[in-house]
C-alpha cells in the first residue's frame, strides 16, 4: 500500500512540476516554423478530415446513439432472460487477491470519471461551456492519472490468461450462454471470451487513450519526437490523436457499460468478486468451467458438489 | 457604416514581396495587447530559407476565414463570426480543448500555460484588434482578457498599422484586392489575381473546405 501512495504522489508531483508561464514558442512544433507544415498539410490532410467529423457532430451523436442502443439491449436481456443468480450461500473460490482488487478499484473509479466527464466535454455547448465544463475536463485529467497507475498492476496479473484460447470462439457462439435462461457451464477459463475482449479494450486500448489525451493536453511537446518517428508534422499527431481518442472512448464506454451490467445486474452480485476477492462456487462451475477444472486438478479446490448438478464440459 | 457582404469583409493580407522580415507586426501586437510571452498571435515565417530567388517571408495570424473551420469545430460554440468577417470567440465560455487549433489552417490558436498543472488555459489568439464578445466594449476587463478593441475606436488593427512597408494589409476585401492588384501591375511581375495566390485561396477561398 505504502509503495502504491509513494508512486501516486510521485506522479501527481511531476504533473504539479511548475511549467514556465510564458514558454519560448521560437522554435515551437505548432506556431513557429512549423505553421507551415501545418498550412502545407491541411487541404487534404486531417484537418480537413477532424473538421468535417466534429464539424457535424458526429462524435457528439454518436455517443449517445450508441450508448441508448446498448441501454436498450439491456432492457430487453433484462425483460426478456434476466439476471442470473448464483447460490450465494455455497462454497467460495479465491480468485482475486488485494493488489488486483486495489487496482482493480482504482481503474473503476476512474472510469467512472471518465466516460461521463468525457461524454459531458463532447456536448460541450448543451452544458453551456465554460467553468462547469472545463472543471469536468479537469476531472478528467486527474482522473487519467489514477488510471495511468492502474493499468501496470493490471497487465503484470491478468496479461496471460486474457490471451486466446481456442474455446472462446465456442463461448462467442453461445454469446457466453447469456441469450438463454438455462444455467449449464460454459467454455471458459478464469476470463470469458466477453472479459478478454473488454481487457483487450481497456488496457491497451485505455494506454492508447492514455497516450493520445497526453498528447492534447501537453500540446507542443518537443521532449518526445512523436511527429518525426511517424514521418507527420506535429499538428497531424494531434490531430490523429483527437479522431483515435474519440473513436476509441466510445468503444471504452459501451464496453464499460456492458461491464457494469454484467457485474452489477447480469449476473446477480458478481460484484464482490472484485470487492472481497471471492467468487461463488456455482458461478465458477458454470461461467468459468474451465479453471473450476484446472483448480480441481491442481488441488486447490475440492471436486464440487455442482458435478452432480451440471454436466462437465470436455 | 456599409453594409457588408462578401466582397467587402474585413481580411488580412501580407504582400510576400514587400514582407522584409522585421517582425515589426509581431511586436506591435505582443505590446500593444500586453500578450504574456507564451502567447504570439502573430508571426512572421520565412519559407525555403536561405535558397536564393526562393526566400519569401510572410506574416501570419488568424486569417478571419469566411467558413472559420475552428467555429465549426468547437464543442462548447464559443464563436461568433461578426458580420464584417471579424472571427471572435469567448473567453470565458472556452475550455481550452485545442479542437479549434487542430481545425485551424494556420496554427492561429494559441494556449496559455496556467495553473499549477500547467493546464492549457482559454484559447487565444487574433482579434484583429476587435476584443471580445459578450463583454463589454472598451472595458478595463475586455483589455485585460482579449487586449486592445482598436475597430471600436475606428483605428486600423495594430500590426498593419505599423508595417513598415506596408506588405500587410488589412480591410475590406475588395479594397485590398484593388491596392493589391495596382502593386502588381506597377511592379510588373507577381500573381495578378490576388484570389489566385497560394494564401488567399487557403485562407478565404474555401467554399469547399468542410
Ligand atoms: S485562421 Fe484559424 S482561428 Fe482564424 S478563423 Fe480561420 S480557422 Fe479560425
Ligand atoms: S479551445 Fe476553446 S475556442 Fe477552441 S475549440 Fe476548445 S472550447 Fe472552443
Amino acid at each position: 500500500m505504502r509503495v502504491i501512495l509513494a508512486f501516486i504522489a510521485c506522479v501527481m508531483s511531476a504533473f504539479a512540476l511548475h511549467l514556465p508561464d510564458g514558454t519560448n514558442q521560437y522554435d515551437s512544433n505548432v506556431w513557429a516554423a512549423g505553421r507551415v507544415e501545418n498550412i502545407k498539410g491541411y487541404e487534404g490532410g486531417m484537418g480537413e478530415i477532424f473538421t468535417f467529423i466534429q464539424g457535424n457532430n458526429y462524435f457528439a451523436y454518436g455517443v449517445v446513439a450508441i450508448i441508448l442502443a446498448v441501454i436498450g439491449a439491456f432492457i430487453l436481456h433484462f425483460l426478456i432472460i434476466g439476471p442470473k443468480h448464483f447460490s450465494h450461500d455455497g462454497k467460495k473460490v479465491y480468485a482475486f487477491d488485494i493488489v488486483e482488487r486495489i487496482s482493480h478499484g482504482i481503474a473503476a473509479l476512474s472510469w467512472v470519471i471518465l466516460v461521463p466527464t468525457g461524454i459531458i466535454m463532447m456536448w460541450g455547448s448543451s452544458f453551456g461551456g465554460g467553468a462547469f465544463v472545463n472543471f469536468m475536463q479537469d476531472l478528467h485529467v486527474i482522473a487519467t492519472v489514477f488510471f495511468t497507475i492502474s493499468v501496470f498492476p493490471m497487465i503484470f496479473y491478468w496479461t496471460i490468461r486474457m490471451l486466446p484460447a481456442v474455446y472462446d470462439i465456442r463461448w462467442m457462439f453461445i454469446v457466453g450462454g447469456y441469450l438463454s435462461k438455462k444455467k449449464r457451464p460454459v467454455p471458459a477459463g478464469k476470463f470469458n471470451a466477453g472479459q478478454k475482449a473488454w481487457y483487450w479494450v481497456a488496457i491497451p486500448g485505455g494506454l492508447v487513450m492514455i497516450a493520445t489525451g497526453a498528447a492534447m493536453y501537453f500540446l507542443d511537446f518537443k521532449a518526445v519526437p512523436v511527429a518525426d518517428w511517424l514521418g507527420i508534422s506535429q499538428i497531424e499527431v494531434l490531430r490523429w490523436s483527437v479522431i483515435i481518442h474519440n473513436i476509441l472512448g466510445i468503444v471504452c464506454a459501451v464496453f464499460f457499460l456492458v461491464h457494469i451490467y454484467m457485474a452489477a445486474i447480469a449476473i446477480h452480485g458478481a460484484i464482490w468478486s472484485m470487492v472481497n476477492g471471492y467468487k461463488e462456487e456455482e458461478e465458477v462451475y458454470v461461467l468459468h468451467h474451465y479453471w473450476y477444472q484446472e483448480l480441481v486438478s491442481k488441488n486447490k479446490i475440492p471436486v464440487s458438489d455442482y458435478e452432480k448438478v451440471y454436466d462437465k464440459l470436455k | 457604416m456599409s453594409e457588408f457582404n462578401q466582397n467587402n469583409r474585413l481580411k488580412f493580407y501580407c504582400d510576400n514581396d514587400r514582407c522584409i522580415d522585421c517582425n515589426g507586426c509581431a511586436v506591435a501586437c505582443d505590446e500593444a495587447h500586453e500578450l504574456p510571452i507564451g502567447v504570439r498571435r502573430r508571426r512572421v515565417i520565412t519559407l525555403n530559407e536561405g535558397v536564393i530567388g526562393k526566400e519569401v517571408s510572410t506574416s501570419i495570424a488568424c486569417m478571419h476565414c469566411e467558413d472559420a473551420p475552428c467555429s465549426l469545430v468547437c464543442p462548447v460554440d464559443c464563436f461568433v463570426i461578426r458580420p464584417d468577417g471579424i472571427v471572435l470567440h469567448d473567453k470565458e465560455v472556452c475550455i481550452g480543448c485545442g479542437y479549434c487549433l487542430y481545425a485551424c489552417p494556420f496554427g492561429a490558436p494559441q494556449f496559455p500555460r496556467e495553473g499549477v498543472f500547467g493546464a492549457k488555459g482559454s484559447m487565444d489568439k487574433c482579434t484583429m484588434c476587435a476584443g471580445g464578445v459578450n463583454i463589454q466594449t472598451n472595458s478595463e476587463h475586455e483589455f485585460e482578457e482579449y487586449g486592445q478593441n482598436r475597430i471600436a475606436e475606428g483605428k486600423v488593427p495594430v500590426c498593419a498599422a505599423m508595417c513598415s512597408t506596408k506588405a500587410l494589409l488589412v480591410g475590406e476585401s475588395d479594397i485590398i484586392e484593388q491596392i493589391y492588384l495596382d502593386r502588381v501591375s506597377a511592379r510588373g511581375y507577381g500573381v495578378k489575381n490576388i484570389k489566385e495566390s497560394p494564401t488567399w485561396k487557403i485562407a478565404y477561398y474555401t467554399k469547399d473546405r468542410v
